[in-house]
């Protein structure tokens, strides 16, 4: 047997492709995680040194100040430019053009601005006693070029800001994660070689090779990844050190110059080393000691912010080694080939869905595992992650009822409620609309039935009349003191009802509101299922002595099963996702009893601005509804004749 | 001419042109307005080109409303989207927050610009100390009243309620007083009465008062003990009913205005003063419409130029008299035309008892769950001091949610 043959019974290939992909991403993604842990470090230098110069300034008068400033600027080759802004004022600037103190000119407005924002967002942290907005803003626009502007606080009011711009990319500011090839070529031929005795059967199902295959898979791959995990935090604590030293250096020169006292003592915490809000990050002490030991922790915890792609970069690795060792990948690729054509036809529509829905969808998910909201949509999508958070609060929150002396007090916002409600919603609209709809359509299709014709449009207008009319007219109906509803019930001599008063009076509304709109549908489709049933049928029947609920018991369901199914499947969804009705008619009256799933992720998304809990709670929808339509096709069946 | 020199006269015309086109500022403007307030926003667009003499062009295009604010927030931080836009203050606190799309434009500022103001219009343009847009025109509710059954208007509650009484008839449903008054918007003229309050100055949630309870009172005295208002109003019933005769005034606001039946002949007059509330007037909440700058403008200065002009009392006069706005520029409000007419005269006159409404976005989850508790009340369900104390709560627990620290 030829190699190329065998190979191709073995785990070889399956092996080979998903362990490239996975180690090439994961290499690549270390590259970029050391990159992103060298712009971390140049940004705490960077805001290291604005803070100290915020603070040397703090009480000082406007030429103290300046001399300061330019006096600072020197103190560090990789500081370039300083400037301090109070007001419409430039207080300070190590720039002899701009000839400071003046006034800001009109094109130094993002200046004024800047300054206001920073106001804004200490006084907003003070003010909710949250921190929330960073007060520390640092950009990089080009690698190494850094500008980083804070408040400039004079006598412990905000005065205005502080900016500094630096070149920060010496070779002594550059770790690097010492790079050999060799250990991924070797993992990786490792595994080649193992995969080429692995013999997987061709069968779909799992077998001992096959989970060889996967174990040496994951062997391979965390191996590779743990060794380089190790490596990025030595990359940490290397880099953590330089920052150390740059403190401390800097430091010794404030101390000299008598701008800032040299705290020496290493339990007080370091006020120039802070994140964005200016919270000390206390990775160095005001000495600027730092022991290693200590940041064993503190290095896997800054560098735990690649290893959810890692885990992204495995799965994919596992996914794409399935496919390949259950045959799968041949036989896509098979199918590919035969009907190549086929592919480039569907393939604008396929864009289409992509760009249209699937990309919208993706993006809705992706958003659920955050903590987006209107106030921090801005932030980088990596700082919101916040995993699985959302979802835990929305289904494990059981806080259903409250005992009370008065009896129990259902809590109308909790998730098993709204489920509850929308559950029941669904099952009584289907309910009223499929009975409603066969009673009209067994009615309609009486034979010499005279005026059918104006029968049928009469039926279906409630259909075609736009739903959110239909919805604000009986909103209108339903009005407790001038809808017609109650002046018909008091016509009669009963009392009127207050309807979106009580729990059940108000999900009667949006019940009534729905039958009306829901029954035409379900009328049209049994009709069209009725007529197609060959009447000699039932003359077969009447022959062999069936009465009429014989015939409708054993001709008329059987035959009407195919086509009513699957309407029952599609209205079952659009009513469980029936926002128009519920938002127009009682809009979840009262206190929100009659709130459904959507209305409820509506208001949660446009009215409390919780973007990604909302985002959580229709993903729970979707899950909800994908495991309905599976369970509801396996059941019945029904769709397999078509 | 030959072909050759029709070529080259084509080519220095086409020249020309673009080059008068590029010393030209294109600037966008974005609106949501429709028949005559479209029309003149369009007339002062034009005059401000014809005034600029051909160095500014302005582009207006008209959004439809329900999609307008959607359509801000998702184009503008994209870099996308007009140089300036017209929206109401309601807007502004979410769109600062977010960041990106609203320009700050107090550094450009003059003077001349921050006095020629009605009051309190620039603190509906102005977040957490900073200003954002310039005032363009205002909106709230006033007292009007059918002449025929109310011949002159109450100045206070208690001759509001004598009036009211002898209109009231519940039995063939005529009353003396109506208005949407489950609706916190409309009830906010008596809550800031009593000096209820949504939000304190640092922005913390007041909403559950000892001065917001009394008013919640104060209205279902009205309604319960007094008898004067029907059950369940909505805007549509308060219409009709209005319309139909059979009650004698309403609170409404200039959008109503063209609603009322041209059989009814119409008075306006200042909300009344409420004694109860130690004599202090109704003060509604005024809702303010600005102009913004987009941040993502390319030509924010001139963008800026263009939005003082429609603050101006040249463009205010076009706006108001043709327009049918109540403009913002304090001495439109001396001329004549303005000044005779009753309608405009009647909303400025409200003006000094008003107060505009929170721009704040944590506003939008107030609406809610204090509609809930004003239903709760009416129906007899729950006392003013659990609805509302159930309320802030809820409304406490979404802004907690909002404001969550890093």
């Amino acid at each position: 047997m030829k190699l190329p043959a065998y190979l191709k019974r073995t785990a070889f290939w399956g092996l080979g492709i998903s362990l490239l992909i996975t180690l090439a991403l994961s290499a690549w993604l270390f590259r970029a995680g050391v990159n992103e842990l060298q712009l971390q470090q140049r940004h705490r230098i960077a805001v290291m040194h604005a803070n100290a110069l915020s603070l040397a300034i703090s009480s000082t008068d406007v030429e103290e100040t300046a001399k300061r400033v330019r006096e600072i600027q020197k103190f560090d080759p990789g500081i370039e430019s300083l400037i301090v802004v109070k007001g419409t004022q430039l207080v300070a600037s190590t720039n002899a053009a701009d000839s400071a103190p003046r006034q800001l000119k009109r094109d130094e407005k993002p200046l004024y601005d800047l300054s206001n924002l920073l106001r804004t967002a200490r006084e907003t942290n003070r003010g909710e006693g949250v921190v929330r907005n960073k007060t520390i803003w640092v950009e990089e626009n080009k690698p190494g070029h850094i500008q980083v502007s804070l408040p400039y606080l004079l006598n412990g009011e905000f005065a205005g800001i502080v900016q500094m711009r630096f070149n920060l990319l010496q070779p002594a500011m550059n770790i690097r994660l010492e790079d050999s090839g060799a250990l991924p070529i070797l993992i990786f031929f490792g595994a080649l070689l193992v995969g080429g005795f692995l013999k997987p059967t061709s069968e779909r199902r799992m077998d001992p090779a096959k989970l060889m295959a996967i174990a040496a898979f994951l062997l391979s791959a965390l191996f590779y990844q743990q060794q380089r995990l190790d490596r990025l935090e030595q990359v940490w604590v290397n880099g953590n050190r330089v920052v150390a030293a740059n403190y401390l250096e800097t430091a010794e020169q404030y101390d000299r110059a008598g701008y800032l006292p040299l705290v020496r003592d290493p339990a007080s915490a370091n006020l120039w080393d802070t994140d964005h809000y200016q919270r000390p990050l206390e990775l160095i002490a005001a000495d600027g000691s730092s022991t290693d030991t200590e940041y064993g922790a503190k290095a896997a915890d800054r560098t735990s912010f690649i290893k959810p792609i890692l885990w992204a970069i495995d799965i994919l690795g596992i996914g794409i080694l399935l496919l390949i060792i259950f045959g799968y990948a041949e036989r896509m690729y098979a199918a590919f080939k035969q009907h190549i054509y086929a592919y480039v036809y569907i393939a604008p529509a396929m864009i289409g869905m992509f760009v249209l829905v699937f990309f919208p969808f993706a993006y809705g998910i992706a958003l659920a595992f955050t903590d987006t909201t209107l106030f921090n949509e801005s932030l980088p999508f990596q700082e919101r992650l916040i995993g699985l958070a959302n979802f835990k609060a929305i289904l494990g929150d059981f806080n259903l009822y409250e005992r009370t002396a008065d009896g129990i007090i259902w809590n109308y916002a909790n998730f098993y409620w709204t489920l509850f409600i929308t559950v029941l919603w669904t099952v009584s609209n289907v309910f009223i609309g499929v009975t409603v709809g066969f009673l009209l359509a067994m009615a309609l299709n009486t034979e010499g039935l005279r005026g059918k014709a104006i029968y049928r449009v009469l039926l279906i207008l409630p259909w075609a009349i736009p739903n959110y009319i239909t919805a604000l007219v009986w909103r209108g109906m339903f009005h407790p003191q001038f809808g017609v509803i109650n002046q018909v019930l008091q016509m009669f001599g009963l009392e009127p009802v207050k309807w979106f008063d009580g729990v059940v009076s108000s999900f009667i509304t949006g019940v009534a509101t729905n039958g009306w709109l829901s029954f035409p549908f379900m009328m049209v489709v049994i009709l069209g299922a009725l007529q197609s049933i060959p009447r000699d049928m039932y003359e077969a029947a009447e022959v062999e002595g069936a009465n009429r609920w014989q015939r409708l018991r054993f001709i008329t369901l059987p035959l009407l099963k195919p086509t009513l199914i699957p309407a029952i499947v599609l209205s079952v969804v659009w009513t469980f996702n029936m926002f128009n009705i519920i938002f127009l008619v009682s809009g979840g009256e009262p206190a929100g009893a009659n709130e459904i799933l959507v209305t409820k992720a509506y208001k949660l998304a446009f009215e409390n601005y919780q973007y990604a809990y909302a985002a959580a709670y229709s993903t729970v929808i979707f899950i909800i509804l994908l495991a309905y339509g599976v369970f509801q096709t396996r059941v019945s069946k029904a769709t397999e004749s078509f | 001419m030959g072909t050759i020199q029709r070529i080259l006269v084509a080519a220095v015309l086409f020249a020309g042109m673009t080059i008068g086109k590029a010393q030209a500022t294109e600037l966008v403007l974005w609106h949501a307005y429709r028949g005559a307030e479209k029309a003149t926003i369009e007339k002062v667009a034009k005059l401000y080109e014809s005034k600029m003499a051909g160095k500014a062009k302005v582009t207006t295009l008209a959004i439809p409303y329900d999609a307008y604010a959607d359509k801000i927030s998702a184009s503008i931080p994209r870099g996308k989207g007009p140089d300036v836009f017209i929206y109401a203050q309601d807007r502004l606190g979410g769109w600062v927050e977010s960041g990106k799309t609203v320009e700050p434009i107090g550094f450009y500022m003059d003077d001349a610009t921050h006095k020629q103001f009605l009051p309190g219009m620039l603190d509906a343009m102005t977040y957490k100390g900073t200003i954002y847009g310039l005032p363009l025109n205002y909106k709230s509710i006033t007292l009007i009243y059918n002449k025929a059954l109310v011949k002159t208007p109450p100045k206070n509650t208690t001759e509001l309620v004598k009036i009211a009484k002898a209109l009231t008839d519940a039995n063939s449903g005529r009353y003396g007083l109506a208005y949407w008054y489950t609706n916190f918007y409309f009830h906010a003229a008596l809550m800031n009465a009593f000096g209820g309050r949504v939000f304190d100055q640092d922005g913390k949630l007041v909403l559950n008062s000892p001065e917001t309870v009394a008013s919640i009172k104060q209205m279902m005295k009205w309604y319960k003990q007094d008898g004067i208002m029907p059950t369940e109003p909505s805007e549509t019933l308060v219409s009709s009913m209005f319309n139909e005769g059979k009650v004698g005034m309403v609170f409404n606001g200039p959008w109503y205005i063209g609603e009322i039946s041209p059989n009814i002949d119409y008075g306006l007059a200042v909300l009344p003063v409420v004694d109860e509330a130690g004599k202090k007037p109704m003060r509604p909440w005024l809702t303010i419409e600005g102009a913004y700058v987009s941040a993502s403008s390319k030509q924010k200065e001139a963008a800026y130029d263009f939005v003082a002009f429609l603050a101006s009392e040249e463009a205010g006069l076009l706006l108001s008299l043709e327009g049918r706005q109540l403009h913002t520029n304090a001495a439109i409000y001396n001329d004549k035309r303005v000044a005779s007419d009753r309608i405009l005269k009647a909303f400025h006159d409200q003006l000094s008892s008003a107060e505009p409404m929170p721009n704040r976005a944590e506003m939008t989850m107030v609406w809610s769950p204090v509609t809930t508790a004003m239903n709760k009340v009416v129906k007899g369900n729950s006392t003013p001091e659990a609805a509302l104390r159930e309320a802030a709560a809820a409304v406490q627990e979404s802004i907690t949610a909002l404001h969550k620290g890093r």
